[in-house]
């Protein structure tokens, strides 16, 4: 790597002063010009402490926030003092240093020393002080190489139980290089089962020069932003309600700098060794009552003691916790329209006006925030950011078209207003989901066929916008937030582990066994009743007798052996209500989980059928529950809080 | 009794500034007991954010009590927020506030000095 001057990497701190509208040069510009010079100095030491520069980037844009395109306040393009006092410093060093002009490790070293700018802030809030980055900017020899020039070659051999879901790309053996440094080989055991995201989660035992093993972990490889999250939120939240004997994070994140892939190492505290299975993969050994047992007996005493049994009152409108399941609200295609009288959709949000919409309708988006930039697609996800952790992704809307190499973005930024013409709506994309599901029912109709014992059932399609608007008087505690059988492992012992904390947060206690009785339903129950609608009305049909012990009983008994795990998490969830014996505040959690999954790609169709069906029935058991002056657990609470309404 | 403050803008154009202000020249203004600073981007304010434009005309107050600090959002359009552990906190109505700790009004971080 040639030496980097200060000229260009001022020239890139310009255009990075013109995305964020700022017109002036800071230190934070400064950094975040070294920090796009491919194979550069900073670059390749901020990544070898697990850190990408896009999510560093976003980190010190989300501190200064972005100007205003219209207003300029000053001439020219001035510097700020404290960048006029880090350049300063950086000559001295320069000086010192006998060169002739400064160059990139003197205004890295000049902005570490001078502490107190908005960068090393930023990165002692990500875990990275500057009298670490001191410490190792000295012992770093004259030029730190790509770090993955370093490392000696990994070998990646591949078990006999690993049948990839994903093909393994030159990303995955980069990452494992990476997260196993110092070890001569790994063994890449099994691919665990996948949850909606793209990630792929790998069984790894790492192995010695010497030919001992190590301890087996588990390595997890995503989309670097959702891994860094993840580390960060573990850090936060996560690591303190942990039981004892678990699955841990204990090194840093590994991300690769050719594209925006990284990856996460868990490693199991336990009482002995053996590599633990996911859960999917262990009931075959267990069968079906043995996994039901183990759900509630092992599974939810384990983790429930600091997470789900830590419940306190918690009421909310559906939409908050659950508007963030469904496809986005909108698709739009960017247009620069500055007419004022197009339709706007800002807080609080109106469906109604948003159903009028159709293709090619323009329409301004005001105070929404990015919630994700896809740079390569120049594309991006806006939601609402406001509420709680899951109420910040409700109302998804997806702005394609943009140009964002003239014009930043950044997670977390609130955009004042955005306008473009509608491409898709959610109503369309559930619609297009259920169809490649090839419907035996008029997938438009109010109505769909029934289940045993019900001769029809509504359609969650058509009665899902009702359910976002209900008040639920439930309970909130921390929750796992994907719980599917590919995040659940069971250990030596029958212990039970839980990985990828991506989307642990403070939440409706429900969401958890609504999300473990879908995946419970798409890969053990299913497989026993078939592929096509009439399997999973069969299987719905059986799991709703199953609530009524006088209807269970007449059943042929291998019919509802596979039903008996959902039937235990039925338990805890009877142990987890708010009201006792009030079960609406759980099928409105299953209605929405449920269509959320029939959506999935990553899902089988045979489950997603399945999902389907079942949020249908959970509809049914709520429209059974709505009557007039009952004491029901959620209302549509015209006379109290009208005003809430939208 | 004389009171003054050390202030240091903490981000844009004029990041690392350092603003002074003291009773004895006149700065700030007595009010209950308190000893009141006001910021905003209009010309009388103590502290004058000329260059932000998504400060208000009179964003907020900073109050001087036997107390310690205190921090006053003036029903800012963009309002006023305290960095903590965690994200950003908005300020409603006055709170308290920790020399050292950084709080922004606009777009603009600031800190009391030590």
């Amino acid at each position: 790597m040639a030496d980097v001057t200060l000229r260009d990497i001022l020239i890139n701190a310009r255009q990075e002063s013109f995305r964020m509208h700022h017109y002036f040069l800071g230190v934070e510009h400064l950094f975040i010009g070294m920090l796009e010079i491919q194979g550069g100095l900073t670059r390749s030491l901020i990544e070898s402490y697990g850190l990408t520069t896009e999510y560093v980037i976003d980190a010190i844009r989300r501190k200064t926030g972005k100007g205003t395109a219209t207003q300029r306040m000053f001439a020219g393009m001035p510097y700020t003092p404290r960048a006029d006092m880090v350049m300063s410093i950086a000559n001295d060093l320069s000086l010192e240093a006998k060169r002739s002009e400064i160059g990139e490790r003197e205004l890295f070293e000049a902005i570490l020393e001078e502490n107190d700018n908005i960068p090393v802030r930023v990165l002692a809030r990500l875990g990275l002080t500057s009298t670490a980055l001191r410490e190792a900017l000295t012992n770093s020899t004259a030029k730190i190489k790509n770090p993955a020039q370093l490392q000696p070659l990994l070998e990646v051999d591949f078990g006999a139980d690993f049948q990839p879901v994903t093909p393994f790309s030159d990303d995955h053996y980069f990452i494992l290089r990476r997260l196993f440094h110092g070890y001569s080989r790994v063994r890449v055991d099994r691919q665990l089962t996948g949850g909606y995201s793209a990630s792929s989660v790998l069984a790894v035992t790492p192995i010695n020069g010497d030919s001992t093993q190590d301890s087996p972990v588990v390595v997890k490889i995503d989309h670097a932003d959702t891994i860094l999250d993840e580390a960060q939120r573990y850090e936060a939240h996560v690591k303190s309600t942990l039981p004892p004997l678990t699955a841990r994070l204990e090194d840093k994140p590994a991300a690769s700098e050719t594209t925006d892939m990284a990856g996460l190492k868990y490693t199991f505290i336990a009482d002995s060794n053996g590599t633990p299975q996911d859960l999917s993969i262990a009931a075959a050994e267990m069968g079906y009552e043995g996994v039901g047992k183990w759900i509630k007996h092992e599974l939810y005493p384990t983790f429930g003691k600091t997470w789900w049994m830590q419940r306190r009152p918690y009421r909310f409108q559906v939409w908050t916790e659950y508007d963030w399941l469904l496809p986005p609200l909108l698709t739009l295609e960017y247009t620069a329209d500055n007419d004022a009288n197009i339709p706007t959709i800002k807080d609080p949000i109106r469906r109604d006006k948003i159903k009028a919409l159709e293709y090619g309708d323009p329409v301004a988006i005001e105070n929404f925030t990015v919630h994700r930039v896809h740079r390569d697609k120049n594309s991006m996800v806006l939601t609402i950011g406001r509420g709680s952790e899951a109420a910040k992704r409700a109302y998804k809307i997806e702005v394609r078209g943009l140009n964002l190499a003239q014009d930043a973005h950044f997670r977390g930024e609130v955009i004042e207003r955005l306008t473009g013409r509608v491409w898709k709506t959610r109503d369309e994309m559930l619609l297009m989901a259920l169809t490649e599901l090839v419907p035996d029912f008029d997938p438009h109709a109010l109505t769909i066929p029934g289940v045993a014992g019900i001769s029809s059932l509504p359609n969650p399609l058509s009665a899902y916008p009702d359910l976002l608007d209900r008040y639920v008087n439930g309970s909130l505690s921390k929750i796992h937030g994907d719980l599917h059988l590919g995040n659940i492992l069971v250990g030596h012992n029958h212990s039970a582990f839980l990985i990828d904390f991506a989307q642990t947060r403070s939440g409706h206690v429900l969401f958890d066994w609504a999300c473990l009785e879908i995946s419970l339903l798409d890969q053990i129950a299913m497989p026993e009743f078939g592929d096509d609608w009439a399997a999973a009305r069969q299987a719905i049909g059986i799991l709703a007798a199953t609530r009524h012990p006088s209807a269970a009983a007449v059943l042929p008994r291998d019919q509802i052996a596979p039903i008996l795990p959902i039937a235990a998490v039925r338990d805890v969830v009877n142990d987890c209500l708010t009201k006792d014996g009030d079960w609406s505040e759980y099928f409105i959690a299953v209605a929405l989980c449920g269509l959320r999954a029939a959506t999935w790609d990553t899902m089988s169709p045979r489950g997603r059928r399945a999902a389907f069906i079942l949020s249908a029935y959970a509809v049914h058991e709520l429209s059974q529950r709505q009557k007039p002056g009952s004491a029901d657990t959620f209302t549509n609470d015209d006379e109290t809080d009208a005003g809430d309404l939208v | 009794m004389e009171t003054s403050v050390d202030l240091m803008v903490m981000s844009g154009v004029e990041d690392g500034r350092m603003i002074s202000l003291s009773s004895a020249n006149g700065e700030g203004k007595q009010e209950d007991g308190a000893w009141v600073i006001r910021m905003g981007r209009r010309e009388d304010n103590d502290i004058w954010l000329r260059y932000d434009s998504f400060a208000s005309r009179y964003h907020a107050r900073l109050h001087c009590r036997e107390t310690g600090w205190w921090l006053e959002d003036c029903n800012s359009k963009n309002h006023t927020y305290i960095e903590t552990d965690e994200d950003d906190a908005m300020v409603s109505g006055t709170i308290p506030l920790q020399v050292g700790q950084l709080f922004r009004i606009g777009r603009t971080w600031f800190r009391i000095q030590v």
